[in-house]
């Protein structure tokens, strides 16, 4: 596979992506490197895992991380219910010793995502999403799994990946994260779109909106993100859902009353409405995209 | 391409140069990468080796700045080979004219290498102001050209120099971050504009938040004692059929901290105390019970209920009458130390300020008197670490205790993170 397919796949998948972002992810995918995606909530990180699956013809295996996520839930799990119940019935019938060797197999073994996604015999996208979220401790424990491609079970041994998956990590930067997680990793950043590029975002997701009408809410949202005041910055996924209720409203023309009315779609929350009005009503008010007046052609 | 090779690994010395963490692996890759792919586009030969070079943000910038330098066309290097050529003329010039201004009644000032070097980067203008100064008093040096007067005017002199110091190795901080929550991270918190403050208060939320699940954690998992606690372990065996498939041991006593804070709310601190409390208050776990003292050239003790909401913080210290006073951490200090109950063997001692008062003798002295009645004293100090050598009062005081830098809201978290141990 060279660029111009890679890009072609995701162009199908309808994934805009650009020859530098294609690059990365086919650098990645040929040195069978994991890629750690970082950039703001909303850019599209996850997004870039389904579409990879989506290209490649492989299965998505995800795994959302979270605060106090260990291993019995990213890893494995013993089934202690059925272990248990294999002990009574088979307690005086078999060998003691081929009883305990026995309790240690496949037929007790829960497989969580890390463990299904190197034990699958086709290779998978693993998406580790939210990196971040998880505890220090879950990414040093990751780290076997990321550059060895394999994880030990103590009680079974090492089992090395069947196929080597595509690994995507995704973080929002809510912390740093440790330098040993980075060297194992190919880099991604991504920024927020520019007005061009979300334009053919909103064409590409949402092929029956006006042109004019694209223009208006990615130039507006754009404003938006420029606000300083505004905290949480419209993600790309906002910017489609505004677009698709002021078409489900009728409205072609993004003016002032129409963004007013709709503004709900893309800022949530009381203050960041409120700052953003603040602005359209200061006297100096250029653009803040809340007016709606911004970017028409 | 042996030729190709020994460029690459030239490359990759350079990132390691340039502050990139490049091991074996990363040159490896990219020499398969480039092996393999046969590339022959500028740009995307950059991208597939930041791909594999660059682990953040912060090393994509210096990748880009690297690669731009070590990859050039030829008729770029001509005209970077020029323009460093005419920079070293400039450069050699401006230390010729910095030879003839640096004198005092035709006698070279003795300065150090490196301040002659700060005088000879200062801009056109800062020279101005200081060769004026300089002019300015001439006339009384010629008049009384004692050894006591000169050695003051030397001591302005590199004073001034000093700060200029200060000023370029700031600026070069602040050309390193280019994603605006990071800066904001990493950026000193005596330059937050009024702008900045809603970010970084949500930042120091997430911090925070975090803190709290580190120290949640650290106690779910911090161990038992040893001894099987055989009522619960009987217990939780009838939920297995009477097996003791889990054991249960007894739980180590927790004994939390209290903590003292003695904030310097004067002018210059009062922004980082505001931060600072605002990171200590969210730790809602930290501590058992703290003791909050304010003070600048007095003390006053505070209900720590008063302080939660940060505006009513500012309004206290304003109408305390503590606010744009001058700082006198002994007196604080005795004082604290004299309150009966506020330190004991179990008391951190947290002090936040920025070292700068009146009667350093005296302080010192106090610290040493707050160190034997406190379990643990730390110090929190805005002023950013690389400064500290120019700082008489911190030299002082950091010998005799725990001094952490916490000039940007990162060092603030490291710091916090160091209480909870």
């Amino acid at each position: 596979m060279d660029i111009s397919s890679l890009k072609a796949r995701l162009d199908a998948a309808q994934y805009v992506c650009d020859d530098g972002l294609a690059t990365t992810l086919l650098v990645a995918l040929q040195l069978g490197r994991p890629l750690l995606i970082e950039g703001a909530a909303g850019v599209g990180k996850t997004e870039i895992a389904k579409v990879m699956a989506g290209a490649l013809d492989r299965e998505l295996v995800r795994l959302q991380c979270y605060e106090g996520l260990d291993e019995s839930k990213a890893l494995y799990e013993w089934n202690y219910q059925k272990q248990l119940l294999s002990i009574q019935v088979r307690m005086n019938r078999q060998d003691p010793d081929e009883l305990t060797r026995s309790l240690f197999g496949d037929e007790y073994l829960l497989e969580r995502p890390l463990l299904r996604s190197i034990r699958s015999e086709k290779p998978v996208v693993l998406l580790i999403d939210e990196i971040d979220k998880a505890d220090e401790e879950f990414e040093a424990f990751l780290l076997e799994l990321l550059s060895e491609m394999q994880v030990t079970i103590p009680e079974v041994g090492t089992m090395r990946a069947k196929s080597v998956p595509f690994v995507v990590l995704t973080s929002n930067r809510a912390r740093p994260l440790s330098e040993a997680l980075r060297r194992r990793c190919a880099y991604l950043y991504i920024p927020y779109p520019d007005v061009e590029k979300e334009v053919a975002i909103i064409r590409a997701k949402l092929p029956h909106a006006g042109d004019r009408l694209a223009v208006q809410v990615a130039q507006a949202v754009h404003d938006l993100r420029e606000n300083d005041a505004i905290l949480k910055k419209p993600s790309i996924a906002e910017t489609l859902d505004w677009v698709s209720a002021l078409e489900a409203l009728g409205i072609s023309d993004l003016d002032r009353e129409a963004a007013r009315r709709t503004l709900g779609f893309v800022l949530k929350s009381s203050e960041d409405m409120e700052a953003a009005l603040a602005c359209e009503e200061a006297p100096d008010h250029h653009h803040c995209g809340a007016c709606g007046h911004a970017g028409q052609p | 391409m042996s030729v190709y090779l020994e460029k690459l690994a030239e490359f990759s010395g350079l990132l390691r140069r340039e502050g990139l963490t490049v091991g074996l692996r990363e040159t490896e890759d990219a020499c398969r990468l480039l092996a393999d792919w046969n590339l022959t586009d500028r740009e995307t030969v950059r991208c597939a080796l930041e791909t594999v070079y660059a682990k953040s943000r912060e090393e994509q910038a210096a990748f880009r700045r690297a690669f731009d330098g070590f990859f050039v066309s030829v008729e770029r290097r001509e005209a970077l080979r020029r323009r460093h050529e005419e920079e070293a003329q400039a450069l050699a010039q401006r230390r010729a004219e910095a030879e003839r201004e640096l004198q005092v009644n035709g006698h070279p000032i003795d300065l150090r290498e490196d301040l002659q070097e700060v005088y000879i980067r200062m801009g056109e203008e800062k020279r101005r102001e200081l060769m004026e100064m300089l002019e300015k008093t001439r006339g009384t040096m010629d008049r009384s050209p004692d050894k006591l007067y000169s050695s003051f005017i030397r001591s302005v002199f590199m004073r001034f120099l000093l700060e200029q110091q200060m000023v370029m190795e700031d600026a070069a901080v602040g050309c390193e971050a280019s994603d605006p929550d990071l800066a904001l991270l990493y950026r000193d918190i005596s330059h937050f504009k009024d702008a900045d403050v809603p970010r970084a208060a949500a930042l120091i939320d997430a911090i925070s938040r975090q803190l709290d699940a580190q120290l949640s954690r650290q106690r779910q998992t911090g161990g038992h004692s040893g001894k099987l606690d055989f009522k619960r372990t009987i217990r939780r065996g009838l939920e297995t059929g009477g097996s003791f498939y889990r054991l249960s041991y007894k739980r180590k006593r927790r004994t939390r901290r209290r903590l003292a804070l003695l904030c310097d709310v004067s002018g210059s601190m009062l922004q980082f105390s505001e931060f600072a409390l605002r990171f200590l208050k969210s730790m809602s776990d930290v501590s058992e019970s703290s003791q909050i003292f304010l003070f600048s050239e007095q003390v006053h003790l505070v209900d720590p209920f008063a302080l939660q909401n940060m505006d009513a913080f500012r309004d206290y210290v304003r109408t305390s009458g503590l606010y744009g006073r001058g700082t006198d951490l002994g007196s604080a200090l005795e004082q604290v130390c004299r309150r009966p109950g506020a330190l004991g063997p179990s008391t951190t001692l947290l002090i936040l300020s920025d070292t700068k008062t009146i009667d350093i003798p005296r302080a010192a002295r106090s610290l040493l008197e707050a160190r034997r009645q406190a379990g643990k004293v730390l110090w929190l100090n805005p002023i950013p670490e690389g400064k500290w050598p120019y700082v008489r009062s911190i030299q002082t005081m950091s010998a005799l205790c725990q001094m952490l830098p916490c000039s940007t809201l990162d060092e603030l978290a490291r710091a916090c993170r160091k209480l909870l141990r």
